[in-house]
C-alpha cells in the first residue's frame, strides 16, 4: 500500500499538510485508492478534500444525471453540463485540483455493483444511499480491512458514520516528557519538569468498531440504554428517519412537495420512535422545517469531517471518530457519539 | 430559510483574505445565494498554497490570489458580482466609506495588524464582523458586532514572544535561540543590522558577572567600548572578504572561546564546545530520502555554512555597493545559510540538530495547514453569516473546532458570545490606556513604531501632547515630524504623568496614552503597557486545549520563538503567519512570531468555559453556557 518515495515536487505540495501529519501518514495516503458515491454537495466536498489530500485513486461514482438543482449545489460541475452524467461531470475540475492523483468517473449505480467491486479500494465512502446499500457494503467491506464511511446531509443536519473494522492499528504522536535535575538551586539554569517540545514519541493504539446494521439497531428498549437517552444526540432518531424516507420514497424530502413531505416525514418518525419503544416527543414537530435540500455550509461542514476521517483511517494517525459525528447547523454543534455493540 | 436566501442576493459582503479560509468561504458563499462579494488579498500564489487553496492550480503559481480566486469562482457561477482586490486592506483607500458599503464584513486573515485594523474599521462603520483563524487541526470562528459584543480587542492577546538578549547571544538552551541567532546573524552579515539583532557575546550579561557592581561596570564598559566588536559584524565580515572559513571560526571558535572565559554562565550549565574547521573532517553527506528532513552531521552543516555564505555573498556582489538582502524563508541560500548557522550553533551548545525541514519551521513561522480544517470553518462562517444579517445576534456563537471530541462528546463547541469589555482600549467610549516607559531613553520613533503602531494596531497615528498647548509630536503626514523621530520624549517635556492624545483618522480611532516614567524596566524591556497580562514563554507542559483567535505572526520584527507543536498543543488559533515571502506586496519582511502556546487570561478563560460545559449536570442539554 505505501510507495517509498516521495518526490520533491509532491513535498513541496504537499509540505503545509506533511507539517502536520509526517511524512509517514503522507506516503501512506499516497497509496490508497478510494471510492466514493455520489456527487451533490456533500460528494464534492469530501472529493475535494481527499483529492487536495493526495490520496493515490479516487473513483466518483453516481449514476444520476445533472440537473439544474444539483449543479448548483456543487463546484465541480461545468455550467453547461446539464443532463450529463454527475460524476462525469464533475471529473475534470475534480481532476485539476490535484494532478498527482487518478480521478476516475464511474456511471453505474452503486446498488448494480457486484461484490468484488468494492474490493479494489482501501476506503469507500457513500453518501446518498439507501441504508440496506449501505448495510450491504459495510458487511461486504469492513472484514476485508476495507475502511467504509457513510455520510449525508438534509438541510441544517448532516452526519457521519464510521466503520474501520474489528482491529484498527494506528499511532499518535506524544511529547516526550523530559524529567528535570535534581539539583536543589533554582535559577534559569535549573531543569523544571517539562514536556520538550522538540522531542515526541509516537505511541501505537487499536481500536475496534460496530457494524452499521448494529450501530442502527441499537435496543431502546432496556434500562441501560434508556438511561442514556438523555445524553444522546436526537440527531441519531432524525437519521433513522430521514433513512426510512429515502427507502420509502427513494428520494430524500424536497421543498417543492415540502406539504406532503413535512406530513409523511412526522408519520414516519412517529412509526420509527414507536417501533424502538421510545416517545414522538424525542423529535418535536419543528424538525421538518430543517431538514430539506442540501445547505452549502453544513456541506463543507461535513464534507471536512468526513474527509479528514477517511484521511485519518488511510494514514492510520491519530484518533478516529468513533463511530457518529452529527452535525447541526441551527446550534453550531457538531458531537461525536458511539452506537452499536461493545 | 427561503426568505433569508433570497434576500441574500441583494447584499453586499467583503471576504479579507483568499488564502485558505478565504478559499473555503468564497465557494460557500456563492453556493449559499450571496451574489455580491468583493474579495481582498495582497498575497500572490504559492506552490504550498496547493493542498488546500483549491481555487488555485499549479500554474497560477505567482498570480495575485484574490485575481484568480474571482475567477475560478466565476466559472462555477457565472451569474456571481465579484469584485477582487489585489491590495493591503491597511490601504488607506479602504476608508469608514468603504466598509459603510457592506453588510458584512467577514475576515479569512493570518494576521493580527490586519484583524486588528479590520475590527477598527468595522467598529468606525458599524457593520459586523465574522472573524476566524485555523490552525493544523483546530479552528474558531466569532461575531464581533459593536455595541453588542466583544470586539477583537476586548482581551489582551498575548504579544509575540521574544528571548531576552543574553539567551540569544550567550546562553542558548533550545534549537529556537540557535534559529533567531542565526537569523539575526544573517542581517548582520548580509541585510540590514538592527541594534536589537545583536550575535556576538554580551559581556553586560548580568548572568556572567560574580558582584552586582561588575555587572553594571560591564554593562559601561561595553556602551563605550561597542561591545566586544569594535566594528560592526558586517564590516569586519567585510574586511576578510566574507571568506567562509574565517567567519566559521570567528562564530564557532572564537567567539566561544570569549563565552567560556565568563565562567560563572558555565558553572550551572554544560559549556559550549568549540569547533576548529580544520578539525572537521570534511566528508560528504549523503542519504536516502527527502533531503530537507535529513539531519546532516556538523561536517555537513560546515559545508553547507561554506556553500551559503559564498552564495550569499555572491548575491550581495551582484546587488552592488551598499546592497542588503531580505532573508526569506523560500530563498534556498538564505535558508541554507539559516540552517547551517543554526545547526552549528545547536551542535556547538549540545543539542539536537534539525534538519531543514525542521529548522524551515521554526525560523520561517510555519504553521502547518490542511483544506479540511478550513472547509468546516468556512462552513461555520456562513452560517453565522446567516444569523447575522437577520439580525439574531442571540443566536450568533463563537465556536471552537477542536481536534477529539470533549468530555461532552463535543468536536464543535458553540459559546455565547461576550458583551464588550467597557474597559477595552479600542471600543469603549473613551479608550484610554497606560503606558510605563523611560522617557530620558524612549525616542519619538519608537513611540511611533513599537508602541503606537505595533502594540496598539495604529496605522497612522497622529500624536498630540496634552500639554496645554496641544504640541504636535507626531503627524501622520510623510515628513512633517521627521525631525522629532530621533529625540526623546522628555525633550518635549514629557514627563511622569503627561498624557497624549493619539489619533488614527483611517481607523476613526481615538486613544488616551497616560505616561508614567520608569527607570526600572527589565533588561531588553522598552516599554510596558499597565495592565497587560505578562508574557509568558511558550511552555509546552501540559497541554490544555485553550482556545483564541490568534493571530499576530507576521506582526513584529522577532523571528519565531516557536517550536514545532505537538498536536494536542494548547493552541491559539493563530493565523496561517508565514513569514511573506519576496514576492509579496507586503515589502518589510517583518518576522513572524508564531506564538502558539500562552497561558495568559484568554486560555484561562476558555479553560474554564470548557471547565463549566464539563460540569454542566447531564440532562443539561443546553449548548449555550451562560458565563456571568
Amino acid at each position: 500500500m505505501e510507495d517509498n518515495i516521495i518526490s520533491e515536487e509532491e513535498a513541496a505540495q504537499y509540505d503545509r499538510q506533511i507539517r502536520l501529519w509526517g511524512l509517514d501518514a503522507q506516503k501512506r495516503l499516497r497509496g490508497s485508492r478510494v471510492l466514493l458515491v455520489g456527487l451533490r454537495g456533500l460528494g464534492a466536498e469530501v472529493a475535494k478534500n481527499l483529492i487536495l489530500a493526495g490520496v493515490k485513486g479516487l473513483t466518483l461514482l453516481d449514476h444520476e444525471q445533472v440537473t439544474e438543482e444539483s449543479r448548483r449545489a456543487q463546484f465541480l460541475i461545468p455550467v453547461d453540463a446539464d443532463g450529463q452524467n454527475q460524476a462525469q461531470a464533475s471529473l475534470e475540475r475534480a481532476q485539476l485540483l490535484n494532478p498527482m492523483v487518478e480521478v476516475k468517473a464511474d456511471t453505474d449505480a452503486v446498488e448494480s455493483k457486484p461484490d468484488d467491486f468494492f474490493f479494489q479500494f482501501d476506503a469507500v465512502c457513500l453518501t446518498r444511499c439507501s441504508k440496506d446499500l449501505m448495510v450491504r457494503v459495510d458487511q461486504l467491506c469492513a472484514s476485508r480491512n476495507i475502511k467504509v464511511f457513510c455520510g449525508d446531509v438534509y438541510g441544517y443536519h448532516g452526519y457521519m458514520f464510521s466503520d474501520l473494522g474489528q482491529e484498527h492499528h494506528y499511532v499518535e504522536e506524544k511529547p516526550k516528557v523530559v524529567k528535570g535535575s535534581n539539583e536543589a538551586n533554582d535559577g534559569p539554569e535549573a531543569k523544571k519538569p517539562k514536556v520538550d517540545p522538540n522531542e515526541t514519541t509516537m505511541v501505537k493504539k487499536t481500536i475496534s468498531f460496530s457494524s452499521l446494521k448494529e450501530a442502527l439497531e441499537v435496543d431502546w428498549t432496556n434500562e441501560k440504554a434508556k438511561s442514556s437517552l438523555k445524553r444522546t444526540p436526537t440527531d441519531y432518531f432524525l437519521l433513522q428517519v430521514l433513512l426510512k424516507f429515502r427507502t420509502d420514497k427513494g428520494r430524500d424530502p424536497q421543498p417543492d412537495s415540502f406539504a406532503e413531505d413535512s406530513q409523511l416525514l412526522l408519520q414516519i418518525r412517529d412509526d420509527v420512535l414507536e417501533t424502538m419503544g421510545l416517545s414522538s416527543e424525542l423529535l418535536p414537530n419543528t424538525f421538518v422545517s430543517y431538514c430539506f435540500s442540501e445547505m452549502a455550509p453544513v456541506c463543507a461542514v461535513v464534507g471536512g469531517v468526513l474527509g479528514q476521517e477517511i484521511v485519518k483511517a488511510l494514514s492510520q494517525r491519530d484518533a478516529p471518530h468513533r463511530n457518529f459525528f452529527f452535525f447541526d447547523g441551527l446550534k453550531g454543534s457538531g458531537v461525536v457519539d458511539y452506537f452499536g455493540s461493545k | 430559510l427561503a426568505f433569508v436566501l433570497r434576500s441574500l442576493s441583494s447584499c453586499r459582503v467583503l471576504v479579507v483574505g483568499a488564502g485558505g479560509i478565504g478559499c473555503e468561504l468564497l465557494k460557500n458563499l456563492v453556493l449559499t445565494g450571496f451574489k455580491n462579494i468583493e474579495v481582498i488579498d495582497l498575497d500572490t500564489i504559492d506552490v504550498s498554497n496547493l493542498n488546500r487553496q483549491f481555487l488555485f492550480q499549479k500554474k497560477h503559481v505567482g498570480k495575485s490570489k484574490a485575481q484568480v480566486a474571482k475567477e475560478s469562482v466565476l466559472r462555477f457561477c457565472p451569474s456571481a458580482n465579484i469584485t477582487a482586490y489585489h491590495d493591503s486592506i491597511m490601504n488607506p483607500d479602504y476608508n469608514v466609506e468603504f466598509f459603510r458599503n457592506f453588510q458584512l464584513v467577514m475576515n479569512a486573515l493570518d494576521n493580527r495588524a490586519a484583524r486588528n485594523h479590520v475590527n477598527r474599521m468595522c467598529l468606525a462603520a458599524d457593520i459586523p464582523l465574522i472573524e476566524s483563524g485555523t490552525a493544523g487541526y483546530l479552528g474558531q470562528v466569532t461575531v464581533i458586532k459593536k455595541g453588542q459584543t466583544e470586539c477583537y480587542e476586548c482581551q489582551p492577546k498575548p504579544t509575540q514572544k521574544t528571548f531576552p538578549g543574553c539567551t540569544i547571544r550567550n546562553t542558548p538552551s533550545e534549537p529556537i535561540h540557535c534559529i533567531v541567532w542565526a537569523k539575526y546573524l544573517y542581517n548582520q552579515l548580509f541585510g540590514e543590522e538592527d541594534a536589537d539583532q545583536e550575535v556576538s557575546p554580551d559581556t553586560a550579561d548580568p548572568e556572567a558577572a560574580w558582584n552586582p557592581a561588575d555587572a553594571a561596570a560591564r554593562a559601561t564598559a561595553s556602551n563605550k567600548d561597542g561591545d566586544i566588536k569594535r566594528v560592526s559584524t558586517k564590516e569586519w565580515a567585510r574586511s576578510t572578504g566574507y571568506d567562509p572559513v574565517k567567519l566559521f571560526n570567528k562564530l564557532f571558535k572564537d567567539d566561544i572561546m570569549y563565552l567560556l572565559t565568563m565562567d560563572k554562565l558555565w558553572k550551572k550549565r554544560k559549556a559550549p564546545l568549540p569547533l576548529d574547521w580544520t578539525e572537521i573532517h570534511h566528508l560528504g553527506a549523503c542519504g536516502t530520502g527527502l533531503k530537507d528532513q535529513q539531519v546532516l552531521g556538523v561536517q555537513g552543516y560546515a559545508q553547507l555554512f561554506h556553500r551559503s555564505v559564498e552564495t550569499l555573498r555572491s548575491q550581495l556582489i551582484e546587488k552592488g555597493e551598499g546592497a542588503e538582502l531580505v532573508w526569506d524563508k523560500d530563498d534556498p541560500p538564505a535558508m541554507d545559510f539559516v540552517t547551517a548557522a543554526a545547526n552549528l550553533r545547536m551542535n556547538v551548545f549540545s543539542m539536537n540538530m534539525k534538519s531543514r525541514f525542521d529548522v524551515k519551521s521554526m525560523a520561517g513561522n510555519i504553521i502547518p495547514a490542511i483544506a479540511t480544517t478550513n472547509a468546516v470553518i468556512a462552513g461555520l462562517i456562513v452560517l453565522e453569516a446567516l444569523k447575522t444579517l437577520n439580525s439574531e445576534f442571540d443566536q450568533c456563537r463563537t465556536i471552537f473546532l477542536n481536534k477529539q471530541p470533549n468530555p461532552r462528546k463535543k468536536l464543535l463547541v458553540p459559546c455565547a458570545l461576550d458583551p464588550p469589555n467597557p474597559s477595552c482600549y479600542v471600543c469603549a467610549s473613551k479608550p484610554e490606556v497606560t503606558v510605563k516607559l523611560n522617557v530620558h531613553k524612549t525616542i519619538v520613533q519608537a513611540l511611533q513604531d513599537k508602541i503606537l503602531k505595533e502594540k496598539f494596531g495604529m496605522v497612522a497615528p497622529d500624536v498630540q501632547i496634552e500639554d496645554g498647548k496641544g504640541t504636535i509630536l507626531i503627524s501622520s503626514e510623510e515628513g512633517e515630524t521627521e525631525a522629532n523621530n530621533n529625540k526623546f520624549l522628555s525633550d518635549f517635556g514629557i514627563r511622569n504623568g503627561s498624557r497624549l492624545q493619539v489619533d488614527d483618522f483611517l481607523q476613526d480611532y481615538t486613544l488616551l496614552v497616560n505616561l508614567i516614567h520608569s527607570e526600572e524596566l527589565e533588561k531588553d524591556v522598552e516599554f510596558e503597557v499597565v495592565g497587560d497580562a505578562p508574557d509568558k514563554a511558550p511552555t509546552p507542559s501540559v497541554p490544555e486545549e485553550g482556545k483564541n483567535i490568534a493571530n499576530g505572526n507576521k506582526d513584529s520584527a522577532q523571528p519565531s520563538t516557536s517550536s514545532k507543536a505537538a498536536e494536542d498543543d494548547d493552541v491559539l488559533i493563530v493565523d496561517s503567519d508565514e513569514e511573506p515571502s519576496s514576492s509579496t506586496m507586503e515589502a518589510s519582511p517583518e518576522s513572524s512570531n508564531r506564538k502558539r502556546k500562552h497561558h495568559g487570561t484568554d486560555t484561562d478563560d476558555a479553560a474554564s468555559k470548557r471547565k463549566r460545559l464539563d460540569q454542566q449536570p447531564a440532562d443539561d442539554d443546553e449548548d449555550i453556557i451562560a458565563l456571568d
